[in-house]
């Protein structure tokens, strides 16, 4: 659970991945049940969300620890933590499956589309529950902070997988307006977010200033 | 751009500083995308704002009322692990080459294609037999409501729909057409079959690879998914031997792959035929030909 993890243990928890990717590297299966383990309700929630459907959310679960296994060097540590990347994976894949299976979606009712969305989830025991709460507080306020505008472009894109142009068409934004939104809802995000999301800057858009120069283009 | 404040600030830079976002939230239009993955294998300020709103983004996923997946998907895991092979390692434990790698070209048929790692999943194509993924605009309309539930269940706001949906379904037809094309006319021999239906209307186009079929249909009728499949079969004096299995999602213009890459010879048929049948998968002999054709070129 790297990504709901306190900062003081993000390392710990950082080099622990480290260790699980090597170890599926070198050809061991049994990393991957380890993996799934580690990483199967953050990932389940996110997929289930974007889809609103729990068959469809375990096919993208399946699909993305089983590319893990598959190709592990897709992963670059210097890149970034390894929760943030396989579940920036899960994103993508349910954001594909989701723009994939709408035509069988049309078919459904519109009301059980809103019901399955508004369905009150199963609560489960969560490992460090008390700190993902208080992560969720902190995302939820952080959200709350930013401009309407803003938070609705990134909650679309993110948690309901539209395009920019979809996002644009249902806000009524031009589409250039909806690209500047979504930039600097993130900068703002990653600010009062700050340790929650990575802690320190890498260096890139959010983390401050344009470069001066673009020279580290 | 002159005008805009960041782009004072940032150089010309301050658009892909936006691309960099959107292409993290795989939000972006086709051809922002395009432009975006020229750019990013070299430009490490993008790659971190990749990264940076990974992060950001998983912390949004930590906002999510916990949810637990059936016990099944452990055992549906374990027995897929068991039964796939890694790709090769490009140089085992040497990460500092993974960096020298391509990771956007978008791989076709090869296992392991070379790639740049990024600390963003690479793109992965679908697996054989299912549905290309449709262009954005396809679920625009239908998604509405979907939107709707989404943004008043997060209790965040509310926006005007303004819409144009004649406009939008001419874009997303023009939009398919091209993506048709683009992915038929890959380079490399293919053998084509017109396929037409009882009535003499050519309903589909199989083109076949060695490796891979690919269907355009144009006037099939769109199956149930849940009930039915259509199924393509390489017809010879022996008999019909089933390729895969599709769906149809719309009447209009579609394309399939079908066909499993680890198979060959799909393209040595001299016929070729589509049936529908109950099920989602194809019998041994196909029971309702819908279309068939020969081999034209």
């Amino acid at each position: 659970m790297g990504a709901v993890s306190p900062p003081d243990r993000r390392s710990a928890e950082d080099l622990a991945d480290a260790t699980l990717v090597r170890r599926i590297r070198a050809g061991d299966r049994g990393a991957v049940d380890d993996l799934y383990e580690r990483f199967r309700r953050p990932a389940f929630a996110l997929a289930r969300r974007i889809l609103a459907d729990d068959v469809l959310a375990e096919d993208v679960l399946q699909d993305v620890f089983l590319s893990v296994w598959r190709d592990p060097s897709a992963y670059d540590r210097a890149r970034g933590s390894f929760a943030s990347w396989l579940l920036a994976m899960v994103h993508h894949k349910a954001v594909d499956a989701v723009r994939r299976e709408e035509s069988q979606r049309r078919r459904q009712s519109r009301a059980g589309e809103e019901l399955v969305l508004a369905a009150p989830v199963e609560a489960q025991d969560v490992e460090a529950e008390a700190w993902a709460r208080v992560v969720s507080e902190r995302v939820r306020s952080a959200l709350g902070l930013l401009p309407a505008a803003q938070r609705e472009a990134l909650t679309l894109a993110y948690y309901g997988g539209y395009t920019q142009r979809e996002v644009a068409a249902l806000t009524g934004a031009p589409l250039g307006t909806v690209k500047t939104r979504m930039l600097a809802g993130m900068r703002r995000l990653k600010e009062e977010l700050g340790g929650v999301a990575g802690g320190a800057s890498l260096g890139g858009a959010l983390g401050g200033p344009a470069p001066v120069d673009g020279s580290n283009r | 751009m002159s005008g805009d404040p960041r782009a004072r600030r940032g150089g010309d830079h301050a658009l892909f500083d936006e691309l960099a976002v959107g292409w993290a939230l795989h939000s972006l239009e086709p051809e922002d995308e395009a432009l975006f993955v020229r750019h990013l294998p070299d430009c490490a300020r993008c790659a971190r704002t990749v990264s940076e709103t990974s992060e950001v983004m998983a912390a949004l996923a930590a906002d999510l009322p916990a949810a637990e997946p059936s016990a099944q998907l452990g055992d549906r895991l374990r027995a897929a692990v068991e039964r796939t092979e890694q790709v090769p390692l490009p140089a085992p434990d040497d990460t500092s080459d993974l960096a020298e790698l391509d990771d956007f070209d978008e791989p076709v048929d090869e296992p392991a294609p070379p790639r740049r790692a990024t600390g963003f999943p690479h793109y992965e194509h679908v697996s054989a037999a299912s549905v290309p993924t449709p262009t954005p605009w396809r679920r625009l309309l239908p998604s509405l409501l979907v939107a709707a539930a989404v943004v008043v269940i997060l209790a965040l706001g509310t926006w005007n729909v303004m819409l144009s949906e004649a406009r939008t379904s001419a874009e997303s037809a023009a939009q398919q057409q091209s993506e048709v094309l683009h992915r038929v006319l890959q380079p490399g021999q293919a053998t084509i079959a017109r396929l037409a239906d009882e009535a003499g209307h050519e309903v589909a186009t199989v083109v076949a690879r060695p490796e891979s079929v690919q269907v355009v249909t144009d006037g099939l009728a769109v199956n149930d998914r849940t009930q039915s499949v259509y199924v393509v079969w390489g017809m010879r004096d022996s008999g019909a031997v089933p390729i895969g299995t599709f769906d149809v999602d719309r009447a209009q213009m579609d394309l399939s792959t079908v066909g499993s890459s680890d198979e060959s010879g799909l393209d040595g048929y001299p016929a070729y035929a589509i049936s529908l049948e109950r099920g989602r998968s194809a019998p041994p002999v196909p029971s309702d030909v819908v279309a068939r054709g020969q081999v034209t070129s």
